[in-house]
Protein backbone atom coordinates (compact mmCIF):
# COMPACT_ATOMS: atom_id res chain seq x y z
CA UNK A 1 0.00 0.00 0.00
CA UNK A 2 2.69 2.14 0.87
CA UNK A 3 4.73 1.62 -2.26
CA UNK A 4 1.60 3.00 -4.54
CA UNK A 5 0.76 6.39 -2.50
CA UNK A 6 -2.75 5.85 -2.61
CA UNK A 7 -4.99 8.51 -0.88
CA UNK A 8 -8.20 8.60 0.45
CA UNK A 9 -11.21 11.44 0.96
CA UNK A 10 -14.15 10.64 3.74
CA UNK A 11 -17.82 11.84 3.47
CA UNK A 12 -19.83 12.90 5.86
CA UNK A 13 -22.23 10.20 4.91
CA UNK A 14 -19.36 7.20 5.06
CA UNK A 15 -19.03 7.26 1.44
CA UNK A 16 -15.65 7.16 0.15
CA UNK A 17 -13.44 8.13 -2.77
CA UNK A 18 -10.05 7.28 -3.25
CA UNK A 19 -6.96 7.62 -5.83
CA UNK A 20 -4.12 6.01 -7.15
CA UNK A 21 -1.51 8.04 -9.06
CA UNK A 22 -0.51 6.52 -12.19
CA UNK A 23 3.15 6.23 -13.34
CA UNK A 24 5.10 4.27 -14.93
CA UNK A 25 6.13 1.53 -12.17
CA UNK A 26 2.46 0.58 -12.35
CA UNK A 27 1.30 1.58 -15.92
CA UNK A 28 0.43 -1.19 -19.15
CA UNK A 29 1.72 -1.24 -22.38
CA UNK A 30 -1.60 0.99 -22.66
CA UNK A 31 -1.00 3.55 -20.12
CA UNK A 32 -3.97 2.26 -17.96
CA UNK A 33 -3.23 1.37 -13.92
CA UNK A 34 -2.70 -2.78 -13.96
CA UNK A 35 -5.15 -4.68 -12.42
CA UNK A 36 -3.16 -5.54 -9.65
CA UNK A 37 -2.97 -2.11 -8.50
CA UNK A 38 -6.26 -1.29 -8.98
CA UNK A 39 -7.14 -4.39 -6.67
CA UNK A 40 -4.74 -2.56 -3.72
CA UNK A 41 -6.53 0.61 -4.14
CA UNK A 42 -10.19 -1.00 -4.17
CA UNK A 43 -9.36 -3.29 -1.55
CA UNK A 44 -7.93 -0.47 0.91
CA UNK A 45 -10.83 1.73 0.16
CA UNK A 46 -13.34 -1.10 0.53
CA UNK A 47 -11.52 -2.44 3.58
CA UNK A 48 -11.75 1.31 4.98
CA UNK A 49 -15.48 1.55 4.02
CA UNK A 50 -16.38 -2.10 5.93
CA UNK A 51 -15.40 -0.49 9.23
CA UNK A 52 -18.65 2.01 9.41
CA UNK A 53 -20.62 0.28 7.27
CA UNK A 54 -20.25 -2.57 9.39
CA UNK A 55 -20.25 -1.64 12.49
CA UNK A 56 -19.65 -2.72 15.37
CA UNK A 57 -18.81 -6.06 13.74
CA UNK A 58 -16.00 -5.98 11.35
CA UNK A 59 -15.42 -7.29 8.31
CA UNK A 60 -12.84 -9.14 5.98
CA UNK A 61 -13.21 -9.61 1.95
CA UNK A 62 -14.28 -12.77 0.64
CA UNK A 63 -14.79 -11.83 -2.84
CA UNK A 64 -13.74 -9.08 -5.20
CA UNK A 65 -14.57 -8.27 -8.98
CA UNK A 66 -12.90 -5.71 -11.52
CA UNK A 67 -13.30 -4.92 -14.38
CA UNK A 68 -11.28 -2.35 -16.32
CA UNK A 69 -11.91 -0.55 -19.68
CA UNK A 70 -9.26 0.66 -21.59
CA UNK A 71 -8.71 4.46 -21.08
CA UNK A 72 -5.08 5.61 -22.49
CA UNK A 73 -2.65 6.94 -20.24
CA UNK A 74 -4.18 9.32 -17.01
CA UNK A 75 -2.36 10.81 -14.36
CA UNK A 76 -3.97 9.20 -11.64
CA UNK A 77 -7.28 6.54 -11.11
CA UNK A 78 -10.21 7.75 -8.78
CA UNK A 79 -12.28 5.14 -7.09
CA UNK A 80 -15.99 5.90 -5.12
CA UNK A 81 -17.29 3.31 -3.03
CA UNK A 82 -20.82 2.90 -2.62
CA UNK A 83 -22.61 0.08 -0.01
CA UNK A 84 -24.59 -1.71 -1.83
CA UNK A 85 -25.78 -3.84 0.87
CA UNK A 86 -25.41 -4.59 4.82
CA UNK A 87 -27.21 -8.11 5.87
CA UNK A 88 -26.58 -9.38 9.13
CA UNK A 89 -23.54 -11.78 7.70
CA UNK A 90 -22.13 -10.14 4.17
CA UNK A 91 -22.01 -6.46 3.08
CA UNK A 92 -21.38 -6.04 -0.82
CA UNK A 93 -19.76 -2.39 -1.77
CA UNK A 94 -19.10 -1.20 -5.10
CA UNK A 95 -16.27 0.97 -6.82
CA UNK A 96 -17.11 2.90 -9.50
CA UNK A 97 -13.51 3.69 -11.40
CA UNK A 98 -12.83 6.70 -13.56
CA UNK A 99 -9.44 8.05 -14.85
CA UNK A 100 -8.72 11.34 -13.96
CA UNK A 101 -12.12 11.16 -12.29
CA UNK A 102 -13.77 12.14 -15.60
CA UNK A 103 -13.16 9.15 -18.41
CA UNK A 104 -14.89 5.46 -17.10
CA UNK A 105 -12.26 3.19 -16.39
CA UNK A 106 -14.14 0.27 -15.17
CA UNK A 107 -15.85 -1.41 -12.12
CA UNK A 108 -15.23 -3.15 -8.96
CA UNK A 109 -17.37 -4.98 -6.97
CA UNK A 110 -16.44 -6.90 -3.11
CA UNK A 111 -18.20 -8.91 -0.67
CA UNK A 112 -17.10 -9.16 2.31
CA UNK A 113 -17.89 -11.61 5.26
CA UNK A 114 -19.59 -9.61 8.21
CA UNK A 115 -18.09 -11.16 11.91
CA UNK A 116 -17.88 -10.27 15.03
CA UNK A 117 -15.28 -8.11 15.80
CA UNK A 118 -11.69 -9.99 16.44
CA UNK A 119 -10.55 -9.36 20.01
CA UNK A 120 -7.26 -8.03 18.85
CA UNK A 121 -9.22 -5.32 16.86
CA UNK A 122 -11.57 -4.16 19.67
CA UNK A 123 -9.47 -1.38 20.61
CA UNK A 124 -8.02 -0.32 17.50
CA UNK A 125 -8.63 3.42 16.36
CA UNK A 126 -9.03 4.22 12.94
CA UNK A 127 -9.29 8.04 11.44
CA UNK A 128 -13.03 8.29 10.26
CA UNK A 129 -13.15 11.50 10.19
CA UNK A 130 -14.31 13.23 6.60
CA UNK A 131 -11.29 14.67 4.62
CA UNK A 132 -8.88 13.74 2.34
CA UNK A 133 -5.82 11.90 4.00
CA UNK A 134 -2.62 9.82 2.37
CA UNK A 135 -2.80 5.93 3.21
CA UNK A 136 1.10 6.15 3.78
CA UNK A 137 3.57 6.66 1.58
CA UNK A 138 7.32 5.90 1.30
CA UNK A 139 9.62 7.55 4.23
CA UNK A 140 11.46 10.25 2.51
CA UNK A 141 14.95 8.39 2.54
CA UNK A 142 13.27 5.52 0.85
CA UNK A 143 14.72 5.08 -3.03
CA UNK A 144 12.08 5.18 -5.53
CA UNK A 145 9.69 2.80 -6.09
CA UNK A 146 10.41 0.29 -9.22
CA UNK A 147 8.24 -1.77 -11.14
CA UNK A 148 5.68 -2.73 -8.88
CA UNK A 149 5.94 -6.56 -9.39
CA UNK A 150 9.97 -6.34 -8.70
CA UNK A 151 9.28 -4.36 -5.61
CA UNK A 152 6.57 -7.24 -4.34
CA UNK A 153 9.37 -9.42 -5.18
CA UNK A 154 6.73 -11.52 -7.84
CA UNK A 155 8.99 -14.20 -9.47
CA UNK A 156 7.60 -15.29 -12.94
CA UNK A 157 9.51 -19.08 -13.10
CA UNK A 158 7.76 -19.60 -16.38
CA UNK A 159 4.50 -18.71 -18.57
CA UNK A 160 1.25 -19.13 -16.13
CA UNK A 161 3.75 -19.89 -12.91
CA UNK A 162 4.86 -17.45 -10.81
CA UNK A 163 5.65 -17.61 -6.88
CA UNK A 164 6.51 -14.75 -3.83
CA UNK A 165 7.88 -15.19 -0.65
CA UNK A 166 5.78 -14.40 2.29
CA UNK A 167 7.38 -11.48 3.37
CA UNK A 168 6.24 -8.65 5.85
CA UNK A 169 6.29 -5.62 3.13
CA UNK A 170 3.22 -8.30 1.70
CA UNK A 171 1.64 -9.26 4.83
CA UNK A 172 -1.79 -8.15 6.37
CA UNK A 173 -2.30 -7.73 9.57
CA UNK A 174 -2.44 -11.39 10.62
CA UNK A 175 0.88 -12.31 9.00
CA UNK A 176 -0.82 -13.89 5.88
CA UNK A 177 -0.52 -12.84 2.51
CA UNK A 178 -2.27 -9.22 1.78
CA UNK A 179 -5.58 -10.10 -0.20
CA UNK A 180 -4.28 -7.43 -2.76
CA UNK A 181 -0.94 -9.19 -3.42
CA UNK A 182 -3.22 -12.82 -3.57
CA UNK A 183 -4.35 -10.30 -7.03
CA UNK A 184 -0.35 -9.37 -7.85
CA UNK A 185 0.38 -13.41 -8.25
CA UNK A 186 -3.37 -14.01 -10.33
CA UNK A 187 -1.96 -10.93 -12.50
CA UNK A 188 1.08 -11.63 -12.76
CA UNK A 189 0.71 -15.16 -13.59
CA UNK A 190 -2.16 -14.33 -15.97
CA UNK A 191 0.06 -12.01 -18.23
CA UNK A 192 2.98 -14.39 -17.67
CA UNK A 193 1.22 -16.86 -19.89
CA UNK A 194 -0.83 -14.16 -22.29
CA UNK A 195 2.27 -12.59 -23.44
CA UNK A 196 2.96 -16.50 -24.43
CA UNK A 197 0.01 -16.52 -26.33
CA UNK A 198 -0.67 -13.27 -26.81
CA UNK A 199 2.82 -11.33 -27.40
CA UNK A 200 4.44 -8.67 -25.15
CA UNK A 201 1.42 -6.15 -24.87
CA UNK A 202 -1.18 -8.68 -23.14
CA UNK A 203 -2.48 -7.11 -19.62
CA UNK A 204 -5.03 -8.76 -17.65
CA UNK A 205 -8.26 -6.40 -17.74
CA UNK A 206 -10.68 -8.62 -15.79
CA UNK A 207 -10.50 -10.80 -12.59
CA UNK A 208 -13.42 -12.84 -10.43
CA UNK A 209 -11.80 -13.48 -7.24
CA UNK A 210 -12.56 -15.55 -4.28
CA UNK A 211 -10.30 -16.07 -1.26
CA UNK A 212 -10.51 -19.04 0.52
CA UNK A 213 -8.24 -19.35 3.28
CA UNK A 214 -5.68 -17.67 4.98
CA UNK A 215 -2.04 -17.98 3.04
CA UNK A 216 0.20 -17.99 5.89
CA UNK A 217 3.07 -20.41 4.80
CA UNK A 218 5.01 -19.10 2.28
CA UNK A 219 5.87 -19.40 -0.48
CA UNK A 220 3.18 -18.95 -2.26
CA UNK A 221 2.59 -20.11 -6.17
CA UNK A 222 -0.31 -18.65 -9.06
CA UNK A 223 -0.69 -21.04 -11.38
CA UNK A 224 -2.65 -20.10 -14.82
CA UNK A 225 -4.23 -21.93 -17.27
CA UNK A 226 -6.24 -21.07 -20.57
CA UNK A 227 -9.84 -21.83 -20.21
CA UNK A 228 -10.61 -23.28 -23.86
CA UNK A 229 -7.40 -23.14 -26.42
CA UNK A 230 -6.22 -20.05 -27.68
CA UNK A 231 -7.10 -19.00 -31.44
CA UNK A 232 -4.80 -18.03 -33.58
CA UNK A 233 -5.48 -14.53 -34.72
CA UNK A 234 -7.37 -13.18 -31.62
CA UNK A 235 -6.37 -10.95 -29.00
CA UNK A 236 -7.69 -12.59 -25.68
CA UNK A 237 -7.11 -15.49 -23.63
CA UNK A 238 -9.26 -16.31 -20.38
CA UNK A 239 -8.18 -18.33 -17.39
CA UNK A 240 -8.39 -19.54 -14.16
CA UNK A 241 -5.71 -18.89 -11.28
CA UNK A 242 -5.20 -21.03 -8.43
CA UNK A 243 -2.90 -19.59 -5.39
CA UNK A 244 -1.35 -22.26 -3.29
CA UNK A 245 0.71 -21.68 0.06
CA UNK A 246 3.75 -23.76 0.82
CA UNK A 247 2.09 -26.81 1.79
CA UNK A 248 -0.30 -26.57 -1.45
CA UNK A 249 -3.43 -25.58 -0.09
CA UNK A 250 -5.88 -23.82 -2.30
CA UNK A 251 -5.83 -20.20 -0.70
CA UNK A 252 -7.69 -18.19 -3.61
CA UNK A 253 -9.42 -18.69 -6.89
CA UNK A 254 -10.25 -16.50 -9.57
CA UNK A 255 -10.88 -16.15 -13.47
CA UNK A 256 -9.06 -13.60 -15.26
CA UNK A 257 -9.43 -12.30 -18.99
CA UNK A 258 -6.45 -11.02 -20.84
CA UNK A 259 -6.28 -8.92 -23.88
CA UNK A 260 -3.16 -7.31 -26.04
CA UNK B 1 -31.88 -19.68 -1.41
CA UNK B 2 -30.13 -21.17 -4.03
CA UNK B 3 -32.03 -23.78 -5.93
CA UNK B 4 -31.52 -27.47 -5.42
CA UNK B 5 -32.47 -29.97 -8.02
CA UNK B 6 -34.41 -32.27 -6.59
CA UNK B 7 -36.90 -31.75 -9.16
CA UNK B 8 -40.46 -32.29 -7.88
CA UNK B 9 -41.76 -28.96 -7.42
CA UNK B 10 -39.43 -26.70 -8.53
CA UNK B 11 -40.22 -25.54 -12.02
CA UNK B 12 -36.51 -24.39 -13.14
CA UNK B 13 -34.98 -27.36 -12.13
CA UNK B 14 -37.69 -29.17 -14.29
CA UNK B 15 -37.31 -26.54 -16.88
CA UNK B 16 -33.39 -27.24 -16.97
CA UNK B 17 -33.89 -31.20 -16.05
CA UNK B 18 -30.00 -32.42 -15.51
CA UNK B 19 -29.34 -35.39 -13.75
CA UNK B 20 -26.47 -35.33 -10.91
CA UNK B 21 -24.42 -37.94 -9.30
CA UNK B 22 -21.76 -37.46 -6.47
CA UNK B 23 -18.42 -39.13 -7.57
CA UNK B 24 -17.32 -41.21 -4.49
CA UNK B 25 -19.07 -42.88 -2.00
CA UNK B 26 -20.26 -40.12 -0.46
CA UNK B 27 -18.14 -39.57 2.82
CA UNK B 28 -16.26 -36.75 1.07
CA UNK B 29 -16.21 -33.79 3.22
CA UNK B 30 -16.48 -31.48 0.51
CA UNK B 31 -18.12 -33.32 -1.84
CA UNK B 32 -17.76 -33.57 -5.71
CA UNK B 33 -20.62 -33.79 -8.36
CA UNK B 34 -20.92 -34.20 -11.80
CA UNK B 35 -24.32 -33.32 -13.77
CA UNK B 36 -25.16 -34.20 -17.25
CA UNK B 37 -27.28 -31.74 -19.08
CA UNK B 38 -28.90 -32.82 -21.84
CA UNK B 39 -29.74 -30.57 -24.30
CA UNK B 40 -33.26 -29.88 -25.86
CA UNK B 41 -33.83 -28.08 -29.09
CA UNK B 42 -36.57 -25.26 -27.40
CA UNK B 43 -33.59 -24.07 -24.73
CA UNK B 44 -31.06 -23.68 -27.63
CA UNK B 45 -29.99 -20.64 -30.23
CA UNK B 46 -29.82 -22.05 -34.12
CA UNK B 47 -26.51 -23.76 -33.49
CA UNK B 48 -27.25 -25.51 -30.41
CA UNK B 49 -25.68 -23.45 -27.92
CA UNK B 50 -27.23 -22.18 -24.37
CA UNK B 51 -27.53 -18.64 -23.48
CA UNK B 52 -25.21 -17.44 -20.72
CA UNK B 53 -28.23 -17.18 -18.45
CA UNK B 54 -29.25 -20.38 -19.07
CA UNK B 55 -25.67 -21.62 -18.61
CA UNK B 56 -25.66 -19.26 -15.19
CA UNK B 57 -28.82 -21.07 -14.23
CA UNK B 58 -27.63 -24.74 -14.29
CA UNK B 59 -24.30 -24.39 -12.88
CA UNK B 60 -26.39 -22.35 -10.28
CA UNK B 61 -28.65 -25.77 -9.69
CA UNK B 62 -25.69 -27.84 -9.45
CA UNK B 63 -23.46 -25.53 -7.50
CA UNK B 64 -26.19 -24.48 -5.15
CA UNK B 65 -27.00 -28.28 -4.81
CA UNK B 66 -23.18 -29.47 -3.89
CA UNK B 67 -22.70 -26.67 -1.39
CA UNK B 68 -25.93 -27.59 0.40
CA UNK B 69 -24.56 -31.13 0.36
CA UNK B 70 -21.17 -30.03 1.86
CA UNK B 71 -23.24 -28.23 4.63
CA UNK B 72 -25.81 -30.77 5.45
CA UNK B 73 -28.00 -30.38 7.76
CA UNK B 74 -27.81 -27.29 6.78
CA UNK B 75 -28.43 -25.55 3.78
CA UNK B 76 -27.20 -22.47 1.90
CA UNK B 77 -28.27 -19.13 -0.35
CA UNK B 78 -26.36 -18.48 -3.22
CA UNK B 79 -24.34 -14.87 -2.28
CA UNK B 80 -22.74 -14.30 -5.84
CA UNK B 81 -22.08 -16.18 -8.86
CA UNK B 82 -19.26 -15.73 -11.49
CA UNK B 83 -19.13 -17.46 -14.77
CA UNK B 84 -16.51 -16.94 -18.00
CA UNK B 85 -17.19 -18.11 -21.32
CA UNK B 86 -14.19 -20.11 -22.76
CA UNK B 87 -13.64 -17.87 -26.23
CA UNK B 88 -13.05 -20.78 -28.65
CA UNK B 89 -16.74 -22.07 -27.78
CA UNK B 90 -18.45 -19.09 -28.79
CA UNK B 91 -19.18 -19.70 -32.30
CA UNK B 92 -19.21 -22.88 -34.50
CA UNK B 93 -19.79 -26.66 -33.23
CA UNK B 94 -17.37 -26.32 -30.08
CA UNK B 95 -19.43 -25.61 -26.79
CA UNK B 96 -22.74 -27.44 -27.95
CA UNK B 97 -24.38 -30.50 -27.71
CA UNK B 98 -25.11 -32.23 -24.26
CA UNK B 99 -23.02 -30.25 -21.55
CA UNK B 100 -21.21 -32.37 -18.48
CA UNK B 101 -20.99 -29.65 -15.44
CA UNK B 102 -18.20 -30.97 -12.80
CA UNK B 103 -18.73 -29.33 -9.46
CA UNK B 104 -15.87 -29.10 -6.73
CA UNK B 105 -16.36 -27.21 -3.25
CA UNK B 106 -13.25 -24.92 -2.95
CA UNK B 107 -13.97 -24.11 0.49
CA UNK B 108 -16.19 -25.14 3.25
CA UNK B 109 -16.01 -22.59 6.07
CA UNK B 110 -18.52 -21.60 9.07
CA UNK B 111 -20.65 -19.27 7.45
CA UNK B 112 -19.94 -20.01 3.68
CA UNK B 113 -19.28 -22.14 0.58
CA UNK B 114 -16.97 -21.68 -2.52
CA UNK B 115 -17.65 -24.31 -5.50
CA UNK B 116 -16.09 -24.01 -8.30
CA UNK B 117 -18.36 -25.65 -12.22
CA UNK B 118 -16.34 -26.30 -15.25
CA UNK B 119 -18.90 -27.01 -17.87
CA UNK B 120 -17.38 -29.31 -21.29
CA UNK B 121 -19.38 -30.25 -24.01
CA UNK B 122 -19.25 -34.37 -25.39
CA UNK B 123 -15.73 -34.10 -26.87
CA UNK B 124 -14.21 -32.97 -23.71
CA UNK B 125 -13.66 -29.07 -24.52
CA UNK B 126 -13.90 -26.45 -21.74
CA UNK B 127 -17.55 -24.48 -22.93
CA UNK B 128 -17.51 -22.47 -19.46
CA UNK B 129 -16.24 -22.16 -15.84
CA UNK B 130 -18.16 -21.07 -12.79
CA UNK B 131 -17.26 -20.60 -9.56
CA UNK B 132 -20.06 -19.41 -6.90
CA UNK B 133 -20.26 -18.68 -2.82
CA UNK B 134 -23.01 -19.35 -1.04
CA UNK B 135 -24.06 -18.10 2.85
CA UNK B 136 -24.55 -21.34 5.19
CA UNK B 137 -28.25 -21.17 6.96
CA UNK B 138 -30.54 -23.22 8.71
CA UNK B 139 -33.58 -22.96 6.72
CA UNK B 140 -37.15 -23.72 8.50
CA UNK B 141 -38.19 -26.99 7.96
CA UNK B 142 -35.13 -28.14 7.42
CA UNK B 143 -32.80 -29.11 4.37
CA UNK B 144 -33.51 -30.82 1.13
CA UNK B 145 -34.07 -34.47 1.96
CA UNK B 146 -30.68 -36.05 -0.03
CA UNK B 147 -29.26 -39.11 1.38
CA UNK B 148 -25.46 -39.51 0.12
CA UNK B 149 -23.54 -40.29 -2.37
CA UNK B 150 -26.24 -38.18 -3.94
CA UNK B 151 -28.27 -39.53 -7.54
CA UNK B 152 -30.53 -36.97 -8.90
CA UNK B 153 -31.46 -39.09 -12.10
CA UNK B 154 -35.35 -37.89 -12.48
CA UNK B 155 -35.95 -36.53 -15.90
CA UNK B 156 -39.73 -36.50 -16.03
CA UNK B 157 -40.76 -33.08 -16.96
CA UNK B 158 -44.39 -32.56 -16.18
CA UNK B 159 -47.18 -32.62 -18.99
CA UNK B 160 -47.73 -28.88 -18.98
CA UNK B 161 -46.65 -27.65 -22.37
CA UNK B 162 -44.96 -24.36 -20.51
CA UNK B 163 -41.79 -27.19 -19.86
CA UNK B 164 -41.52 -27.01 -23.50
CA UNK B 165 -41.58 -23.78 -24.49
CA UNK B 166 -38.72 -20.76 -25.25
CA UNK B 167 -36.88 -19.44 -22.24
CA UNK B 168 -38.50 -16.48 -23.09
CA UNK B 169 -41.79 -17.96 -22.59
CA UNK B 170 -40.85 -20.22 -19.95
CA UNK B 171 -39.01 -17.26 -17.85
CA UNK B 172 -42.11 -14.80 -18.85
CA UNK B 173 -39.99 -12.32 -20.22
CA UNK B 174 -40.99 -9.30 -21.46
CA UNK B 175 -40.15 -5.96 -22.71
CA UNK B 176 -39.36 -3.05 -20.54
CA UNK B 177 -39.93 0.48 -21.49
CA UNK B 178 -36.91 0.46 -23.73
CA UNK B 179 -34.15 -2.00 -24.94
CA UNK B 180 -31.78 -2.72 -22.24
CA UNK B 181 -34.55 -3.37 -19.58
CA UNK B 182 -36.30 -6.56 -19.24
CA UNK B 183 -39.40 -7.67 -17.43
CA UNK B 184 -40.22 -10.79 -15.56
CA UNK B 185 -43.65 -11.74 -13.95
CA UNK B 186 -42.96 -14.13 -10.92
CA UNK B 187 -44.81 -17.27 -11.32
CA UNK B 188 -44.50 -20.19 -8.98
CA UNK B 189 -42.86 -21.92 -11.18
CA UNK B 190 -40.07 -19.39 -10.54
CA UNK B 191 -39.76 -19.46 -7.37
CA UNK B 192 -37.60 -22.09 -5.43
CA UNK B 193 -38.45 -24.50 -2.28
CA UNK B 194 -38.52 -21.65 0.01
CA UNK B 195 -41.07 -19.80 -2.44
CA UNK B 196 -38.39 -16.62 -3.55
CA UNK B 197 -37.44 -16.21 -6.90
CA UNK B 198 -34.59 -19.10 -8.03
CA UNK B 199 -31.39 -17.18 -8.79
CA UNK B 200 -31.31 -19.46 -12.48
CA UNK B 201 -34.41 -16.71 -12.88
CA UNK B 202 -32.40 -13.77 -12.11
CA UNK B 203 -29.43 -14.73 -14.43
CA UNK B 204 -31.55 -15.25 -17.06
CA UNK B 205 -33.62 -11.91 -17.12
CA UNK B 206 -30.34 -9.98 -16.36
CA UNK B 207 -28.77 -11.79 -19.58
CA UNK B 208 -31.72 -10.54 -21.71
CA UNK B 209 -31.19 -7.31 -20.46
CA UNK B 210 -27.89 -6.97 -21.28
CA UNK B 211 -28.14 -8.20 -24.50
CA UNK B 212 -31.00 -6.13 -25.41
CA UNK B 213 -29.23 -2.84 -24.26
CA UNK B 214 -26.11 -3.74 -26.80
CA UNK B 215 -28.21 -4.42 -29.95
CA UNK B 216 -30.81 -1.92 -29.25
CA UNK B 217 -33.75 -4.26 -29.69
CA UNK B 218 -36.42 -4.95 -27.45
CA UNK B 219 -36.43 -8.10 -24.89
CA UNK B 220 -36.48 -10.84 -24.97
CA UNK B 221 -35.81 -10.80 -28.61
CA UNK B 222 -32.90 -13.52 -29.81
CA UNK B 223 -29.12 -11.92 -30.18
CA UNK B 224 -27.89 -14.16 -32.54
CA UNK B 225 -24.08 -14.00 -32.59
CA UNK B 226 -24.64 -11.61 -29.47
CA UNK B 227 -23.17 -13.54 -26.33
CA UNK B 228 -22.53 -12.54 -22.95
CA UNK B 229 -19.23 -13.86 -22.14
CA UNK B 230 -18.45 -13.36 -18.80
CA UNK B 231 -20.86 -12.29 -16.08
CA UNK B 232 -20.40 -11.76 -12.26
CA UNK B 233 -23.98 -11.66 -10.33
CA UNK B 234 -24.38 -10.46 -6.95
CA UNK B 235 -27.29 -11.42 -4.89
CA UNK B 236 -28.37 -9.18 -2.89
CA UNK B 237 -32.32 -9.67 -1.91
CA UNK B 238 -34.78 -12.25 -2.42
CA UNK B 239 -37.18 -11.71 -5.34
CA UNK B 240 -40.85 -11.97 -3.87
CA UNK B 241 -43.46 -10.28 -5.67
CA UNK B 242 -42.24 -8.77 -9.04
CA UNK B 243 -42.36 -7.86 -11.51
CA UNK B 244 -38.93 -8.15 -11.69
CA UNK B 245 -36.93 -5.38 -13.65
CA UNK B 246 -33.63 -6.26 -14.88
CA UNK B 247 -32.46 -2.64 -16.12
CA UNK B 248 -28.85 -2.58 -17.82
CA UNK B 249 -26.55 0.54 -18.86
CA UNK B 250 -23.21 0.56 -20.73
CA UNK B 251 -20.07 1.19 -18.82
CA UNK B 252 -17.95 1.36 -21.85
CA UNK B 253 -16.19 -0.84 -24.43
CA UNK B 254 -13.50 -2.71 -25.07
CA UNK B 255 -13.39 -3.25 -29.22
CA UNK B 256 -16.10 -5.86 -29.80
CA UNK B 257 -16.75 -6.16 -25.96
CA UNK B 258 -19.75 -4.12 -24.13
CA UNK B 259 -19.25 -3.54 -20.02
CA UNK B 260 -22.53 -3.57 -18.85
CA UNK B 261 -23.77 -3.02 -15.65
CA UNK B 262 -27.28 -4.52 -14.40
CA UNK B 263 -29.17 -3.95 -11.44
CA UNK B 264 -32.21 -6.06 -10.91
CA UNK B 265 -35.74 -4.64 -8.86
CA UNK B 266 -38.53 -6.16 -7.00
CA UNK B 267 -41.01 -3.97 -8.53
CA UNK B 268 -43.52 -4.86 -6.51
CA UNK B 269 -41.32 -5.11 -3.38
CA UNK B 270 -40.46 -1.35 -3.24
CA UNK B 271 -38.55 -1.59 -6.00
CA UNK B 272 -35.85 -3.55 -3.35
CA UNK B 273 -33.07 -3.79 -5.25
CA UNK B 274 -32.72 -7.88 -5.52
CA UNK B 275 -28.75 -8.39 -7.54
CA UNK B 276 -26.19 -6.28 -8.92
CA UNK B 277 -24.70 -7.77 -11.99
CA UNK B 278 -21.65 -6.78 -14.11
CA UNK B 279 -21.49 -8.76 -17.82
CA UNK B 280 -19.27 -8.27 -20.71
CA UNK B 281 -21.09 -8.49 -23.84
CA UNK B 282 -19.26 -9.84 -27.45
CA UNK B 283 -20.71 -8.55 -30.45
CA UNK B 284 -18.58 -9.84 -33.33
CA UNK B 285 -20.36 -13.20 -33.29
CA UNK B 286 -22.97 -13.03 -35.29
CA UNK B 287 -25.57 -11.18 -37.74
CA UNK B 288 -25.52 -8.05 -35.27
CA UNK B 289 -21.27 -8.00 -35.54
CA UNK B 290 -19.98 -4.24 -35.39
CA UNK B 291 -17.05 -2.75 -35.77
CA UNK B 292 -17.00 -0.52 -32.05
Amino acid sequence: MRLLSLETEQFEDGNIRGWLPVNNTIATPTGGPRLAAVAMLVDALGGLRSISAAAPDWAFTADMSIHLLPTGPMKQLQADLYVRRRGRRTLVIEAELSADGVRPAGLAIMTFAVVPRPEHLVNITIDMTPGRRSMSTLPPDQPEAGPYFEELAVVVERPGHVVIELRPEVANTVGALHGAVHTAVIDAASVSLGQEFLGPDAETVDMHLAFLDLATKGPMRAVATSVGESIPGQDRLTLSVEVFDAEDRLCSYATTEVVA
Amino acid sequence: MAGFNAGEGVGVAMYLAMPIMEIGDGTAPLPHTRGEFCVQDHLVDSEGRLATGLLASIADSIGGMTSGVACLPDWIVTTNLALRRAPDALAGPRGTGPLTLDTRILRRGRSSVVGRTDVTDQAGNPVATTWMTCAVLTPAGGPPPFSRPVRLDHREVPDDPIFRTRPEEFFALEAGERPGIAVLAVSDRLRNPWGILHGGSVAVVLDAAARSLVTGVAAPAPTPGVIVTDLVIHYLSPGRVGPVHAVAETIGTRGTEVMVRISVRDHGADDRLMALAIATVRTDLGPFATDR
